[in-house]
């Protein structure tokens, strides 16, 4: 090897490098993932604990709460049954529930289990989730070049703390899928 | 955080990472606070990336706060213990990724002066030629020169003796300048490394 560098000079160059170095850290928002990852860990430590009850005791606690359960259903149904004899009369499987005039029937507005979106970082047992309820174009879902469908469908999304949404349900969906075909 | 806690100042690395095992969120963030830099800058003095040094940090700070329990003071300082676990995470992804030296150069700082384009273009010529360096005595001179750690602290860090600390610094050293040296007259870090091949150490510590 020719044209060695000076010590002197080599040591120099590397005290500016090394003070270039002093500027970098890393990036602020790596401290919310690492706190996140803590906290999540946490989580998992204690479930693990909770999973680690002793057998035995997990036996006794079970036969203690079955019993328990027992109890007090037979006490319930037997407030239920001097209930209505007192009243004289005891509603029997069949026969006409009264209508309240003006109330409208509970409507069944959920049609799907949420679905797991593509490209979002998943489900996770420990973390907190929101639901966002939305409206989309149906145009959005058209899979069909050349086809168009109007209106909306209504949607609960999943989203998680990190404002990602995770999942997706949809409402109605039966009225949908039917009025769009019958289009 | 419990107040009867002393201010971060005021506990030790090794009071911190207790803390951590006992699951103290507080402690965790402080002892990152206090040493990501350490784990940043090895990582990118080794590597010269900013993603590769951003992914080494977060995993080494993951093994902290899996790992916690198992430090023991006896074996030396959590700072050296954290660039321990740096050195084999970016020994680990360095072989996985097969990134020596291939990527374009990162830009250390940001511009300004003159004098300070001229010191930082100074500073880039010499990062490439150390992430040209073999990578035992590239480890050597990121940890001494750069990180300023003590030949002691090198050599818990690296699993060697002191003295092989010594020899790779030096032969390391010797190298750069001939790199730099080479470089300015035209040739290749690279060409220089293939030339200086038969310096590298023979002994392998883990």
């Amino acid at each position: 090897m020719k044209g060695l560098m000076d010590e002197r000079e080599l040591s120099v160059e590397l005290a500016e490098l090394r003070s270039a170095l002093r500027e970098l850290r890393a990036p602020p928002a790596d401290e919310a993932l690492l706190r996140a990852a803590f906290r999540a860990r946490r989580q998992r430590l204690v479930v693990a604990a909770g999973q680690r009850v002793d057998r035995g005791v997990r036996r006794r606690y079970f036969a203690a709460a079955a019993a328990a359960a027992a109890v007090t259903a037979v006490v319930v149904a037997a407030v239920i049954g001097l209930i209505g004899l007192g009243r004289g009369a005891v509603q029997r499987p069949g026969a006409e529930v009264p209508v309240v005039a003006g109330a409208a029937a509970p409507e069944a507005t959920v049609a799907t289990a949420f679905q797991p979106l593509m490209y979002s970082p998943g489900f996770s047992p420990s973390a907190a989730y929101s639901v966002v309820r939305v409206r989309i174009p149906l145009s959005s879902f058209a899979v069909v070049q050349g086809t168009t469908v109007d209106g909306t469908i209504e949607a609960d999304l999943l989203v998680g703390e990190d404002g990602i949404a995770r999942g997706i349900r949809f409402n109605k969906a039966d009225t949908l899928l039917v009025s769009a075909a019958s289009e | 955080m419990t107040e009867a806690n002393p201010p971060i100042e005021d506990r030790t690395d090794a009071e911190l990472l207790a803390a951590i095992a006992a699951g103290t969120e507080q402690a965790f963030i402080d002892l990152y606070a206090r040493r990501q830099t350490d784990v940043y800058r090895f990582a990118f003095a080794m590597a010269k990336s900013r993603s590769f040094a951003q992914d080494v940090t977060q995993e080494v700070f993951l093994n902290v706060l899996e790992n916690a329990a198992r430090f023991d003071a006896a074996k030396g300082s959590v700072r050296a213990w954290l660039f321990g676990c740096a050195r084999h995470v970016v020994l680990d992804r360095l072989r996985l990724e097969r990134r020596w030296t291939d990527e374009a150069a990162e830009e250390i700082g940001e511009h300004g002066s003159e004098e300070h384009v001229l010191l930082q273009q100074r500073a880039v010529r010499l990062h490439a030629a150390v992430a040209q360096l073999p990578v035992e005595y590239r480890e050597a001179v990121v940890l001494c020169e750069l990180q300023e750690l003590s030949y002691a602290e090198t050599a818990a860090v690296l699993a060697c003796p002191i003295g092989t600390v010594r020899s790779r610094l030096h032969r390391g050293r010797a190298l750069l300048a001939a790199m730099l040296a080479e470089g300015d007259e035209g040739a290749t870090p690279a060409a220089v490394v293939g030339e200086a091949a038969a310096l590298r150490p023979r002994e392998v510590c883990s």
